[in-house]
């Protein structure tokens, strides 16, 4: 008998839900075969028979949350006695036992090989979808529902579409449009279940609001030259406003080691790498990929590799070493036209940056009133690690990168 | 009003213009003493004697060029080609001499002829006789091309293609000749060129379709009706000029677009009327538009084998169905 377990994708991983059986109780299954799909705080995945048999139990029901090392099912072998409740029940202490032993065969989901599993499976399509539907890029939408979907004011993010492959068409945007007054949004009382990510999100926020004492920096920046600097450089390769805030944060942490770090109860930690969290908003919250080294890569690759990281955040696709393992993050609310706003800090770092949107304002220069593309960044600090000049300091010299662009693409 | 044959609706077109005009002539293989492989002559050669019913060699290239010479100097000819595969013989006459000596003479000289003939498949009659050509000839300017799906076309755009300027590629579908269908005895009536024409009503999907396969579309588009779905049906008539409006008006109320075509899917008729279709109402589009057409493959003459190379009923049906989410 074969134990299929919770696997733990992540550190932080504490449980996973258990979304849809792809084997029923005594079905046949092979070695290799999906068996369930599971979802956990940041991807669903399948996971495999390890082993020929029958699936002698269903431990977990579809929608049922379930602990890291949880049983979900048993595989018998063939020719095994299938063990009843009853059996299962009495030598419940054993499999418990066990669990420590087999977990090195379900490890493969969670270390070495699960990147590869996840790869292959992950986000799970439609297996009779015809040929024509590709992996991956944008949410796919017909141009009637697309052209609908302006007409009536109704976002398509908000659509699940039931086309091949998720394709929106016109019947789904019409069903999202509940009746009312053509043109306007209709408001409607719904009740949506908590998602793991959701909780996730809403667990170590709190926990971040909680613990740790938060104080605020904002400093108003100058980037007529960047804006024009970009402007430019888009007419060869597309770089948005965040990509040059990205390096010009990692390049002044190179300076502020005591920003790129963490609390521990017995140390703090200051860490030799700069790896950047990015908050991408996906439909099912929030989510923050990692640009690893941010310090060494340019401008160009930064702005690939978030464009990279953020299509696959929305499709659900990140591995976990592409979200974990951030030192410092940064959020942005400019595109939606937010001036300015404060962020809570992603622990383990100590230091969030919230930025706002660029805008023309006129300012004084030398006695004249000009002029000048202002953009205001927030930095949330955890005061137990970044006292109040530290963070100031660190903005310093933010400002000398964000004033002065051509020292982020020396 | 009175009921014809697709066969006797093109016989009775010809006849009535060379009663009408001295200048109408035909020639062709085995069209006089023979009376026509597939008896479309039968009767002409007696009423009108050989110089305006002339029996060819086997030359389709000097038939075609003959009618070129002829048609320069102000006759009319019609050449039956005995199944439209046999003028790929007369390519060069018909492509480089009649559909261009308006051009090359600065518009002094037409070249009035039509070029009339069997095609198709459905009559096993194997790989070399059953073949198509509309997107053959569609794609050169200078010529007209036509495929009419019922014998009212058949008689009103024969008589079209005789009385005008230019040469005419006039494509019959061999299995339609026995087809019967109301056809108005008035000897002046006429169909125009680049006039489609919606043969049935329907708001659901649009198909698309012409000579055969639009018959085939009708006959799927009244069993569909049984389920709810409404089919409406677009019978394109002239392949050059195409007259695509009709369709994208309709694709513009139903969203959705099926094009039935006999020939082979790669570079088909129903490749540029797709791309048409996208390029003019893609923002009406809520699906992508389909082709449904023959298996690529030479016609096999094994009659099971020409039938599942042909399109089908069920094919059209489940495309329509495709289009419309309908079938998962």
């Amino acid at each position: 008998m074969a134990e299929i377990i919770m696997p733990k994708m992540g550190d932080a991983m504490t449980e996973g839900k258990v979304v849809r059986w792809y084997k029923k109780q005594g079905e046949a299954v092979k070695k290799g075969e999906p068996v369930l799909e599971i979802e956990t705080d940041k991807v669903n995945l399948d996971l495999e028979a390890e082993q020929d048999g029958t699936i002698a139990e269903v431990a977990a029901q579809e929608g049922q949350v379930v602990p890291v090392g949880g049983t979900l099912a048993m595989i018998a072998a063939p020719g095994e006695k299938v063990a009843t409740g009853a059996q299962q029940a009495a030598s419940k202490e054993e499999p418990q036992q066990r669990r420590v032993v087999d977990k090195k065969d379900s490890y493969k989901h969670t270390t070495g090989e699960y990147a590869e599993a996840i790869e292959m499976k992950a986000p799970r399509i439609d297996r009779s979808a015809p040929l024509r539907v590709v992996e991956g890029g944008r949410r796919r939408s017909s141009p009637l529902a697309r052209k609908m979907a302006s007409e009536m004011g109704v976002s398509l993010d908000a659509i699940q579409g039931s086309g091949p492959g998720g394709r929106i068409v016109a019947r789904d945007v019409k069903d999202a449009q509940p009746s009312g007054q053509a043109g306007l949004p209709v408001l409607q009382e719904k009740q949506i279940p908590l998602s793991a990510m959701r909780r996730t999100i809403a667990k170590r926020l709190a926990e971040s609001t909680g613990p740790i004492p938060h104080f605020y920096l904002t400093a108003d920046y100058d980037v007529t030259t960047l804006m024009s600097l970009r402007q430019q450089m888009n007419e060869i390769v597309k770089i948005s406003v965040n990509d040059f805030v990205i390096k010009a944060a990692a390049l002044a942490l190179l300076s502020h080691p005591n920003v790129n770090a963490s609390w521990g109860d017995d140390a703090i930690t200051q860490h030799g790498e700069i790896h950047i969290g990015i908050a991408v908003s996906t439909p099912e919250g929030l989510i923050t990929p990692v640009i690893r080294n941010a310090d060494q890569k340019s401008v160009q690759e930064i702005a690939a590799e978030v464009r990279a990281l953020a299509d696959k955040a929305k499709n659900r696709k990140l591995r976990p070493e592409e979200y974990q393992g951030s030192t410092f993050t940064i959020s942005n609310l400019g595109a939606w036209g937010i001036e300015e706003f404060t962020a809570i800090i992603n622990p383990p770092n100590v230091a969030i940056l919230a930025i706002g949107a660029a805008a023309s304002q006129p300012v004084v220069v030398d006695r004249q009133v000009v002029i000048r593309d202002r953009m205001k960044i927030t930095m949330s600090c955890d005061h137990r690690v970044v006292d109040g000049a530290a963070g100031a300091e660190y903005l310093r010299t933010l400002r000398q990168y964000v004033e002065q662009p051509v020292r982020l693409i020396l | 009003m009175s009921e014809k044959s697709y066969r006797d609706a093109i016989r009775d077109a010809m006849m009535e213009e060379m009663d009408r005009d001295e200048a109408v002539l035909i020639m062709g293989e085995d069209i006089g003493v023979y009376e026509g492989t597939f008896r479309i002559t039968a009767g002409m050669l007696k009423k009108y004697g050989p110089k305006r019913v002339i029996d060819t060699p086997i030359a389709e290239a000097g038939m075609a060029g003959t009618a070129v010479g002829m048609a320069m100097l102000g006759l009319r000819p019609i050449v039956e080609m005995m199944t439209m595969n046999f003028a790929i013989v007369a390519a060069d006459q018909i492509l480089n001499h009649a559909a261009k000596v308006r051009y090359f003479s600065g518009g002094q000289v037409d070249v009035p002829m039509v070029i009339r003939g069997p095609q198709g498949a459905g009559v096993q009659l194997s790989a070399q006789h059953s073949q198509t050509f509309e997107s053959f000839y569609g794609h050169f300017p200078g010529l007209k091309v036509v495929a009419p799906a019922t014998p009212a076309d058949a008689k009103g755009m024969l008589k079209t293609a005789i009385r005008g300027r230019d040469p005419v590629i006039f494509l019959e579908s061999a299995a339609l000749y026995g087809m019967k269908g109301e056809v108005p005895d008035d000897t002046d009536f006429t169909v125009p060129f680049g006039e489609s024409r919606i043969a049935r009503d329907g708001n659901d999907v649009t198909i698309v379709s012409f000579s055969r396969m639009l018959q085939v579309s009708l006959t799927v588009a009244e069993r569909l009706s049984s389920e709810g779905i409404e089919c409406e049906v677009i019978d394109l008539r002239t392949l050059r000029p195409l007259d695509l409006v009709p369709a994208y008006a309709s694709v513009a109320k139903t969203h959705r677009c099926v094009v039935v075509q006999e020939q082979w899917k790669p570079f088909g008729a129903g490749a540029e009327i797709a791309a048409s279709i996208t390029e003019n109402v893609f923002d009406d589009l809520d699906a992508p538009v389909e082709r449904v057409c023959g298996e690529d493959v030479p016609m096999p003459y094994a009659r099971n084998l020409e039938l599942l190379a042909t399109p089908h009923e069920e094919q059209v049906a489940n495309a329509v169905k495709r289009v419309l989410y309908a079938n998962g």
